[in-house]
C-alpha cells in the first residue's frame, strides 16, 4: 500500500450505496482505469468494529477467486480508518441496459448474458459459495461486452449442514419462494431462482415479479406457476415463515414469453421451479439445448451499450473535429483538393 | 471456506520456503536464539488459545487468529508491533472473517485484561494490559496489509476428520490427533506445509503414541509425501522436547525483556 492516496486519481463519481461509495479513477501506476469503492464508515458505534464486515466478506473472498465473469479485486488500501476496495472498472450494468430503451435485445444477446452469468456463478458454486445477491444492477459490463458478476457482501460459504442463515438476503424481486417463507437451510436454489428472474426481465424489458411486499411477492409467484401444496413441494408447510395462499392455477410460460423458443421456455422453467431441489443447477442449466441451439450467442464486441457511453465515443471525435475545423481554418478541405 | 485448496492465496502465496523463513528472521534471531524465539511464540499462541477460549470462540477461528500471527511475523521483526497488541487483533480479525458472532471491542479489551492479571501475571507480573480500541482498530488495517488481504487460512481440522473417518471411526485416535494438531499451531508448520500434511503427521504421532500397529497398512497406502510428513513430524516432537525441560512460568519474564521492541514515541 504505498501512498494510495496519490496511487488513484479521482476521476468521476459513479454512486453511493447503503455501504459505500464508489468513484472512477486512474491508477496512476499502471494508467489503468478503475473502480475505487470506498467503505463507509457509520455511526461511532460501527466504527468501533474495525474495518467493516461486508468490505472483509468482499476482500476475503475476492481474493481466492478469478474468474473472466466475475470481478477482480485490484488493491485494497486503507486511510485512517477508512477501508477502499480497488475493482476492474465497469462501464455499465445490466439494469441500464434493460431500461434503455434505444437497446434492442436480440435472441442472441440475451443468451451471450446468460452464458456469461451462468459461468461466473458456477465458478462461485464450484467454490462453494453462494451470491445471494444477485439482480440486473449487480451484472456488470465492461466496454468489450463481458459480463462479470458484481458485489460480494452478501456472498457466503454454504453447504455446512449446521449453519443456519438469514433468510432476509436477495433484492425482494428476485427472491426464491423459499427464501419468502423463511427458510435458514438453502443452496444453490436461491441463486438459479434470481437467474431466472433475470432471464425474465431480458426478455420482457421490465421486472418480471415486481412484488411490494413479501406476502406480494408470494402472490405474484404463485399467480404465474400456480400455489404449491404438499404433493408439488413437500416440506414446505414446516418451513418458519409459511402462509396458506389462495390456489391458483400454472400458466403457461409460452404465454406470457411468446416470443421466446422452446428451447428458452424450457431453461427458464427449469430455473424458476417452486421446489428448490428440482432447479437445475448452473452446469446443468448451461447444457440445456437453448445454449447449443440456434442462434449463436453474440460475441462481446456485438453487444449493445447504452445510448450515453457511445454517445461519448461517438460525439467526442466529432467534438474535436469541429475544434480542429475552427482552428485550422479549413486546412483538412484544402488538403482533400489535392 | 470449503473452496479449492490448490487454487487458494493460502496454497499459493502462504506456504512458505523454510530458507526464506530463516533470513527474513535474521534481524531477530541476531537477538533471540532460536530456541528463545520459538518459547516466545509459544507464550504468545496460549495468549490467542486463552483469549480465545474466554471469548467463546471455536477452535477454527482460534486457529486462523494464531496463524495471522506467525504470517505477520514472518515478514516482519517483533520490534515492528507489540506481539501482546497483535495477538489480540488476530483474534478480532480471524472472528470477523470466520463470522461467528461479533464480538465488540470493548468486549475484547476487557477480556484481555482479566486475561492478562489472572492467567499471566507470571509474565506481566502487576502490569496491566496497556492497549485500548484505538489501538486495536489501528493494528487491525496493519495487519490485514500485512497478509496481503489473504484471509481465509485452511486448517487441518476438516482433513483430519476425513482421515480418521477413513481408517474407521476411533475416538480415541481422533482426539489425540486433534489435540497434537492444536499443538502444531505452536511450531512453524502452519507456513510451512498445506494443511493436509499437518494432518497426516499429526494422525502418525497419535498412532505412534497410542501404540495403534494395526493403522500401519493405511499409511503405506498413502499417496504422500513421506519426507514432509516426517519434517512435520519432527517439527512437532522438537516442540514436545523443548516442553519437557522448560518451566515458562519461570523463564519467560527475562525473554520479554529481552524480545526486541518498538520504539517508544518521541516524547513530546
Amino acid at each position: 500500500m504505498e501512498e494510495p492516496i496519490l496511487r488513484y486519481e479521482k476521476i468521476d463519481f459513479l454512486g453511493e450505496g447503503q455501504f459505500a461509495t464508489v468513484y472512477k479513477a486512474r491508477d496512476v501506476k499502471t494508467d489503468k482505469i478503475v473502480a475505487v469503492k470506498k467503505i463507509k464508515i457509520g455511526s461511532r458505534v460501527e466504527a468501533q468494529d474495525g474495518i467493516n464486515r461486508t468490505a472483509l466478506r468482499e476482500i476475503k473472498l475476492l481474493q481466492e477467486l478469478q474468474h473472466i465473469n466475475l470481478i477482480g479485486l485490484l488493491d485494497v488500501f486503507g486511510q485512517k480508518s477508512n477501508v477502499s476496495l480497488v475493482f476492474d472498472f465497469m462501464d455499465t450494468d445490466l439494469e441500464i441496459i434493460v431500461k434503455d430503451n434505444n437497446i434492442v435485445l436480440t435472441p442472441a444477446n440475451v443468451k451471450a448474458y446468460m452464458i456469461m452469468t451462468l459461468k461466473g456463478l458456477e465458478y462461485l458454486h464450484q467454490n462453494w459459495i453462494l451470491h445471494r445477491d444477485l439482480k440486473p444492477n449487480n451484472l456488470l459490463i465492461n466496454r468489450e461486452g463481458i459480463l462479470k458478476i458484481g458485489d460480494f457482501g452478501l456472498a457466503k460459504a454454504f453447504g455446512s449442514p449446521t449453519r443456519i442463515n438469514t433468510h432476509q438476503v436477495v433484492t425482494r424481486w428476485y427472491r426464491s419462494p423459499e427464501l419468502l417463507f423463511g427458510a435458514r437451510q438453502y443452496g444453490t436454489g436461491v441463486d438459479m431462482w434470481a437467474i431466472g428472474c433475470i432471464l425474465a426481465e431480458l426478455l420482457l424489458r421490465v421486472p418480471f415479479l415486481p412484488g411490494e411486499s413479501d406476502l406480494d411477492q408470494l402472490s405474484r409467484i404463485f399467480q404465474v406457476f400456480g400455489t404449491p401444496n404438499e404433493e408439488t413441494w413437500p416440506g414446505m408447510k414446516n418451513l418458519t415463515d409459511y402462509v396458506q395462499f389462495k390456489i391458483f392455477p400454472p400458466q403457461q410460460l409460452r404465454h406470457i414469453f411468446s416470443a421466446a423458443g422452446d428451447d428458452l421456455i424450457q431453461l427458464m422453467e427449469s430455473l424458476l421451479a417452486l421446489y428448490p431441489p428440482s432447479r437445475c443447477d448452473c452446469t446443468q442449466a448451461l447444457q440445456m439445448p437453448y445454449f447449443s441451439n440456434k442462434p449463436a450467442p453474440s460475441i462481446g464486441s456485438k453487444l449493445p451499450m447504452p445510448s450515453n457511453l457511445s454517445k461519448i465515443e461517438t460525439d467526442k471525435p466529432s467534438l474535436k473535429r469541429k475544434l480542429l475545423e475552427s482552428i485550422d481554418g479549413g486546412s483538412l478541405a484544402k488538403r482533400l483538393q489535392f | 471456506m470449503a473452496g479449492n485448496f490448490w487454487q487458494s492465496s493460502h496454497h499459493q502465496q502462504w506456504i512458505l520456503d523454510k530458507q526464506d523463513l530463516i533470513r527474513d528472521r535474521q534481524h531477530d534471531l541476531g537477538i533471540l536464539s532460536e530456541e528463545e524465539y520459538q518459547k516466545i511464540f509459544n507464550f504468545f499462541a496460549s495468549i490467542i488459545q486463552v483469549l480465545g477460549e474466554q471469548l467463546k470462540l471455536r477452535q477454527q477461528v482460534i486457529a486462523t487468529a494464531t496463524v495471522y500471527f506467525k504470517r505477520f511475523y514472518a515478514r516482519n521483526s517483533l520490534k515492528c508491533i507489540d506481539p501482546l497488541l497483535l495477538a489480540p487483533t488476530c483474534v478480532f480479525l480471524a472472528s470477523k472473517v470466520e463470522e461467528f458472532g461479533v464480538i465488540s471491542n470493548s468486549r475484547l479489551i476487557t477480556t484481555c485484561q482479566t486475561v492478562i492479571k489472572n492467567k499471566f501475571s507470571y509474565a506481566y507480573g502487576q502490569q496491566e494490559f496497556p492497549y485500548r480500541t484505538n489501538h486495536i482498530l489501528e493494528c487491525e488495517f496493519y495487519l490485514l496489509e500485512n497478509l496481503d488481504c489473504c484471509l481465509i487460512v485452511y486448517q487441518p481440522y476438516r482433513p483430519l476428520l476425513l482421515f480418521v473417518q477413513d481408517i474407521g471411526q476411533d475416538d480415541q485416535l481422533l482426539t489425540y490427533a486433534w489435540r497434537i494438531v492444536n499443538d502444531s499451531l505452536r511450531t512453524d508448520v502452519s507456513l510451512l506445509y498445506p494443511p493436509y500434511q499437518i494432518a497426516i503427521a499429526a494422525l502418525h504421532i497419535a498412532c505412534v503414541m497410542l501404540g495403534k500397529e494395526n493403522h500401519k497398512p493405511w499409511f503405506a497406502e498413502l499417496n504422500v509425501d513421506m519426507d514432509k510428513i516426517q519434517e512435520i513430524v519432527r517439527s512437532i516432537i522438537n516442540l514436545y522436547e523443548m516442553w519437557k525441560s522448560y518451566d515458562e512460568k519461570k523463564e519467560i519474564q527475562p525473554l520479554l525483556v529481552k524480545m526486541p521492541k518498538p520504539k517508544p514515541a518521541p516524547q513530546r
